[in-house]
């Protein structure tokens, strides 16, 4: 009862010095960087979303190490489940008879359309809301649906985890090829003055690349969860 | 050459991954490649801009520096930079077996390796969470590695507690970047020289959100809760590294974060200084009265944090680079001592020091390596500990240096504890030692020896600071040191040994993981009161 009360005045303190931060605000709001962004991140970048532009472009040295704890976290999830990694075939807990048929029917329908939904993201990142990052999850959400429809899947975790790692080598390499066209570590490859046409074609390969790294990292996440549960 | 940092961050990194994908033992060799690799690229660094440490920013993309990530070093980033290649140098040579599977493990280790250099070297707040964040989680994989019920508590305990601080500082970027602009260490810190921001309320929660965030990263007092915990179940190697260098990481944002609010008018030495003081006092209280061997190190590295506060609080330059000396010299001598404790263990197959007896007969070399990191860490003269320790002494008031003082006899009472091990009847006939794990605990000794003799030219050479004054070893030293081991002795024989009810309630006083966030909103309230509304009244 006293730490309640204590934990209450404490959250109490802080909201209201919170509540005085707010008050300034406004004043101090200082949007140079917002400006910035406004003016020059689709000329410079290529890209019309401008989270794009910044995650892929500006702050892309950030993005690998975003990548990077979802792939410690696979590894070390991987680890710390004891499971062998040979270990094949994995069956799993989803029992046949307690899910729903109309479940199992809806799944069907919603598969593909989760899919193509997904790659639509990751592919027009660059243009519309969403991206690698958003994508990825769509796509692995979709697979996870799919262990619905179909109970007896096969997924070879260490097939999986191999290709991941393969695909953080191909952003890090892909986004080194700069160090060669204009001598900058992690941006585009494209001249800065070439046409914002030429410019998307790198954000698509990369969009895809992350897409695909992270659909794979979530797709042996709660595959391992799914052992783990059995 | 402007971009050796960026290899010094990908080579460990992707050497991790080929490490991985590869299932043969025989690739751990790469890892030892990847090291020597490293070595390398910072040696020759160095030595290119040595001169001048203002050529070594570089903007990543070739971006205006106010939008793009930078990376910049100066002298402490360099220093934290070797020293962190030699301890990794050492854990790597100590855990190697090219006979066993330790992919996972070598995974692990270098990925953190990578991370950890991109920490010191950045120039970039975000960047630095995100750095931060990495080490957490991959800390927190290296503290569960064994698999065993303790160590997912502690790692789990780890994890959470850190989580939660590292979304504080979070938060504290995100203040930042609303009032001014971008968040870049070095334009903030024109900013706030230049102009009156950092009197503003945003400004100065925003800096109790950071500092509370580090307070956690670096095991400050009462945040310390998660060290012992995590530091004494992991394996002797991870321990090494983390008492030694990764929690120094906490210490680095200290020091990054302090030096870029330097010209704001936050009162910021006497609110540290006492912290540090708590920190150091509280953490020794614990260490003296523990049994487990790592309990007791991993104890007086919170007590060696807080001396090392202490030095890092002060305005004074000296005082400050006695505090960042001093941080070099427990990571040598701490990772020195665990891992010593890790072969004591590894043949005893136990940790409790009531039950380790005889070690030196059975381990004479082992036996004198160990002595010198307790003599290093308890401040005898001629070692590595006594001048750094000297060196903050000097810049203290009166109080402060009697504060100092009574850590130093709680650390000479808990390694006069310690020494029992030494003592006694051989129990062992043959104990069966690795060569190699010899080799790091030696080289990391001489390391401690040469920083005593030598602090002159290696501070001049280094940190550009002039140690002149501060002689290893006098007449006056060893008998204060003497006098201290004797009053050591007696608190040990009379208080300690005796095992009275108080010291049998601090060693099993357990703080929750609930109590631990109590006090993490105790810790922010006070700061906030000390740093905002106090300047408000």
């Amino acid at each position: 009862m006293v730490k309640q009360a204590l934990l209450l005045v404490l959250l109490g303190g802080i909201f209201a010095v919170f509540y005085l931060v707010t008050e300034d605000l406004s004043e101090l709001y200082n949007n140079f960087g917002k400006t910035y962004f406004q003016l020059n991140g689709l000329l410079e970048t290529g890209s019309r979303n401008l989270v794009t532009a910044i995650y892929l472009d500006y702050r892309l040295f950030d993005s690998f190490f975003e990548a990077g704890i979802l792939l410690v976290a696979v590894a070390g999830i991987i680890w710390i489940s004891k499971h062998d990694l040979n270990e094949k075939n994995a069956q799993f807990m989803l029992d046949r008879y307690k899910t729903p048929d109309l479940f199992i029917t809806f799944s069907r329908i919603v598969y593909p359309m989760m899919l193509v939904f997904g790659f639509y993201v990751i592919i027009n990142g660059h243009l519309s809301p969403g991206g690698g990052f958003q994508g990825g999850a769509i796509v692995a959400t979709a697979i996870l649906i799919l262990y619905y429809i179909d109970h007896d899947r096969e997924t070879n975790i260490k097939q999986i985890v191999t290709i991941e790692k393969l695909v953080f080598f191909l952003i890090v390499l892909v986004a080194s090829l700069s160090l060669l066209t204009r001598g900058e570590f992690f941006t585009n490859f494209m001249p800065l003055d070439s046409s914002v046409a030429s410019k998307a074609i790198y954000l698509v390969i990369l969009n895809i690349l992350i897409g695909f790294k992270v659909a794979l990292g979530l797709w042996t996440i709660f595959t391992a969860f799914l052992r783990e549960g059995r | 050459m402007i971009f050796v940092p960026v290899y010094l961050v990908f080579v460990p990194i992707l050497a991790a991954m080929i490490i991985f994908l590869f299932q043969k033992p025989k690739m751990a060799y790469l890892a030892l490649v990847a090291q020597g690799v490293v070595t390398v690229l910072a040696v020759w660094y160095f030595l290119t801009f040595r001169d001048d440490y203002s050529q070594t920013f570089f903007t990543f993309g070739g971006w205006n520096n106010l939008i793009g990530i930078g990376f910049r070093n100066d002298a402490i980033s360099i220093s934290f930079l070797f020293l962190s290649i030699f301890i990794w140098w050492m854990v790597l040579i100590y855990t190697f077996n090219a006979k066993k599977d330790t992919r996972n493990f070598l995974f692990f280790l270098l990925f953190l390796e990578g991370v950890f250099f991109g920490l010191i070297q950045t120039n970039d707040l975000f960047n630095m969470f995100v750095f931060i964040e990495l080490t957490t989680i991959l800390v927190s994989i290296l503290v569960a590695y064994e698999k065993a019920g303790d160590s997912f508590r502690a790692a789990i305990y780890y994890l959470l507690l850190n989580t939660a601080g590292v979304l504080a500082f979070l938060l504290g970027i995100i203040l930042l970047y609303y009032s001014f602009g971008n968040i870049n260490i070095n334009q903030i810190t024109t900013m706030i020289a230049s102009s009156d921001l950092s009197e503003t309320t945003t400004v100065r929660f925003a800096y109790v959100l950071l500092m509370s965030g580090i307070a956690v990263k670096s095991a400050m007092f009462p945040l310390f809760t998660w060290l012992p915990r995590a530091h004494a179940v992991a394996k002797s190697g991870v321990s090494a590294l983390l008492s030694g260098i990764v929690v120094k990481g906490g210490l680095y944002l200290f020091i990054r974060i302090s030096l870029m609010f330097a010209a704001a008018p936050y009162d910021t030495s006497m609110f540290f200084f006492a912290i540090g003081a708590t920190t150091a006092i509280v953490g020794v209280m614990f260490a003296m009265t523990q049994k487990d061997i790592k309990q007791i190190l991993a104890y007086h590295t919170v007590s060696q944090i807080g001396i090392m506060m202490m030095g890092l609080s002060s305005t004074d330059s000296l005082t400050f680079s006695g505090g960042l000396l001093h941080l070099y010299n427990h990571a040598l001598f701490k990772s020195l001592l665990f891992l010593g404790a890790g072969i004591i263990v590894n043949v005893y197959k136990t940790k409790n020091i009531k039950y380790i007896r005889g070690v030196f007969r059975a381990m004479p070399l082992l036996s004198i390596l160990m002595i010198v990191g307790m003599l290093s860490i308890s401040g005898s003269p001629l070692f590595n500990g006594f001048i750094s320790k000297s060196v903050i002494k000097y810049g203290l008031t009166d109080a402060q240096y009697w504060l100092l003082q009574i850590v130093n006899l709680g650390t000479a009472t808990s390694f006069l504890k310690m020494s029992q091990i030494f003592f006694g009847p051989r129990t062992l006939s043959y104990p069966l030692v690795r060569k190699r794990e010899y080799l790091p605990v030696a080289l990391l000794a001489v390391a401690c020896l040469t920083m005593g003799v030598l602090h002159v030219p290696i501070a001049d050479f280094v940190l550009d600071v002039d140690l002149a004054k501060f002689k290893p070893i006098s007449l006056q030293y060893v008998f204060e040191y003497g006098l201290m081991l004797g009053a050591g002795f007696l608190l040990y024989k009379y208080v300690i040994d005796k095992d009275y009810k108080p010291v049998q309630w601090i060693r099993n006083f357990r703080i929750s993981f609930e109590t631990a966030n109590y006090m993490f909103l105790l810790y922010f309230t006070v700061m906030i009161g000390v740093f905002v509304v106090y300047p408000m009244l």
